[in-house]
């Protein structure tokens, strides 16, 4: 198996907080790979620095062999990588139909440049997602778990080749946990290798060919998930020291 | 629905063409003031209504699109033409010049910073022999005033028709995904700052040819009035008042909204600006989204509508 991403000694620092600490791991061709760690962690953080929204203080990323750590956020995006933020951020105004094609009109290799196929293309993500019947509402109006939903088509209509989830199960009830955990699983069929960061940790076991875990923004095991969560340090971690 | 729209605006724009051959000097005259104040709300419209940035620095490029033409004609003794095209591509330099640094600020901090450069420009302009410095220029008077007027129609039928381009294209939808979300847009591929910078300068173009074609009208120029930072507060209104970010909504605020100040300065002539202000009160009270925004609700709402945008600002 070859790495499509490759973080090598990636630290990022906020003002007296080193949100990421000198984290190193790869992500395999074809791989879903779960990054699980408590509150503040600094799962998000790494999520931005992947996808470009922040630029790490030290060391370098490398996408499909060619290092990304210069470039901006669109660049980054039409390389193939597509990302899905925590804190929902539809385009508010635009229909959720509009809000996808944005994806498919940029995204991966510059994406298309009429917008009737662009809406094809977007309809399409919504059908894959679950969320046809609501193309043309205005995106603020979904509720939380379908706003979960419509991050994924936007990300997946730009035909990424590395697609960044982070959280896209936090707050959905067990059965939508579910039907998202199902939609991750057809999109890694598609070929398109994918980082999931998660709260809830029984759905990422599931999920996941392999494990990374973090605790104040350093890496603390990165393995097998059965052989990582029975890891002390990561118990340690989640529960406090006297249950490890 | 679609063609009846298509109908009405195609009428408009009949009678408005037909305009001087019925209309008084005074309408004609009040026509081409009210058209160049539509493209200049029009431009706005790209910048600030397309793509969220609420520039005060469009004067500028009206200024610049004066001075192009002033200079040309008076200085160089070229075409009306060639100094229109002058002052475009004084506007568009600008617009990257400063639109690369100051379009990385956001909100405010854009506002507050495009706001300086209209009084940095008079300043630099009246120390340039070229321009005139601060006596400024007196262009050769041209009395047909039904050409500037057609010219001025024909400016802003171009500029709402590279608006409705806006709406279907990739740019515009790459423009309002920056309005809607910018960080969002960014990670799905949108070039933000070459898209904002885009934006600006064809919000500079046509700001510009409507500086250079009221320069040539009026015949006299100097950096006050060139760079006059109350006109960008008018587009800006006009935009608002009529519906930022629609195709159709800056050029009825602007045509309602010269109407109104119009009839208010013949009627009630000194204190005209104190009912002008009281109209864009009670329309940023009531209608916060504009007329476009109210002709779409109305037929679901009714009066309701008013009574919501009060309660929804706790007035």
């Amino acid at each position: 198996m070859s790495a499509i991403l490759e973080v090598s000694h990636v630290t990022r620092r906020f003002a007296g907080l080193v949100a990421v600490n000198d984290v190193s791991f790869t992500l395999n061709q074809g791989e879903i790979l779960g990054v699980i760690g408590p509150n503040g962690a600094g799962k998000t953080t790494l999520v931005s620095l992947i996808s470009g929204t922040l630029p790490p203080t030290s060391g370098e990323i490398s996408f499909e062999g060619h290092p990304i750590t210069t470039l901006p956020a669109y660049r980054r995006a039409r390389l193939g990588i597509g990302r899905t933020f925590q804190i929902m951020r539809p385009f508010p105004g635009l229909s959720v139909l509009d809000n996808v094609a944005v994806g498919a009109l940029f995204g991966q290799g510059g994406g298309e440049s009429d917008l009737k196929r662009a809406r094809e293309r977007a309809r399409e993500q919504l059908e894959f997602v679950g969320l046809a019947r609501h193309a043309d509402q205005r995106a603020d109006e979904l509720g939380g778990p379908s706003r979960k939903r419509l991050e994924l088509a936007k990300a997946l209509a730009m035909q990424p080749r590395l697609l960044l989830c982070d959280e896209v199960m936090a707050g959905l009830n067990l059965v939508e946990i579910d039907e998202v955990i199902e939609v991750i699983r057809r999109v890694r069929e598609q070929g398109i290798s994918i980082l999931v960061i998660e709260h809830v940790i029984k759905a990422i076991k599931s999920l996941s060919d392999r494990l990374l875990v973090i605790h104040h923004g350093e890496k603390i095991a990165d393995g097998e998930p059965d052989a990582v969560l029975s890891d002390s340090r990561v118990i340690e971690a989640y529960l406090g020291r006297r249950r490890a | 629905m679609k063609a009846l729209w298509l109908i009405l605006v195609l009428l408009a724009l009949v009678a408005l063409a037909a305009l001087p051959w019925y209309g008084s000097d005074v309408l004609i005259q009040f026509g081409i003031s009210t058209l160049l104040l539509a493209v200049l709300a029009q431009g706005w419209n790209i910048i600030g209504g397309y793509t969220g940035y609420a520039s005060f620095g469009n004067s500028v490029f009206y200024g610049l699109g004066s001075y192009g033409v002033a200079i040309a004609m008076v200085q160089w003794n070229l075409s009306f033409g060639f100094g229109m095209a002058f002052g475009v591509v004084l506007a568009v330099v600008f617009a990257f010049l400063l639109g690369i640094p100051v379009l990385r600020l956001k909100g405010h901090y854009f506002a507050i910073a495009t706001l300086a450069l209209a009084q940095v420009m008079a300043a630099i302009v009246s120390n340039i022999p070229l321009a005139g410095q601060n006596i400024g220029l007196v262009l050769p008077p041209l009395n047909n005033d039904r050409l500037f007027y057609e010219l001025s129609l024909g400016l802003l039928v171009l500029a709402t028709l590279t608006v409705f381009w806006l709406t279907r294209s990739k740019f515009g939808f790459g423009l309002i995904a920056i309005r809607e979300n910018e960080e969002g847009a960014a990670v799905m591929g949108v070039n933000t700052t070459r898209y904002k910078v885009l934006a600006f300068a064809l919000s500079g173009v046509f700001t510009a040819l409507a500086g250079g074609i009221h320069a040539y009208w009026i015949t006299f120029l100097d950096p006050e009035s060139a760079f006059d930072i109350s006109l960008n507060v008018k587009m800006i209104i006009m935009a608002v008042f009529g519906g930022p970010g629609t195709i159709l909504g800056p050029v009825v605020g602007a045509f309602v909204l010269s109407a109104i100040s119009e009839f208010l300065s013949s009627e009630v002539t000194s204190i005209a600006g104190l009912f002008f202000g009281v109209v864009v009160v009670a329309a940023v009270v009531l209608m916060p989204r504009g007329i476009a925004d109210v002709i779409r609700r109305f037929r679901t709402s009714g009066w309701r509508y008013f009574a919501e945008n009060i309660k929804a600002h706790r007035l």
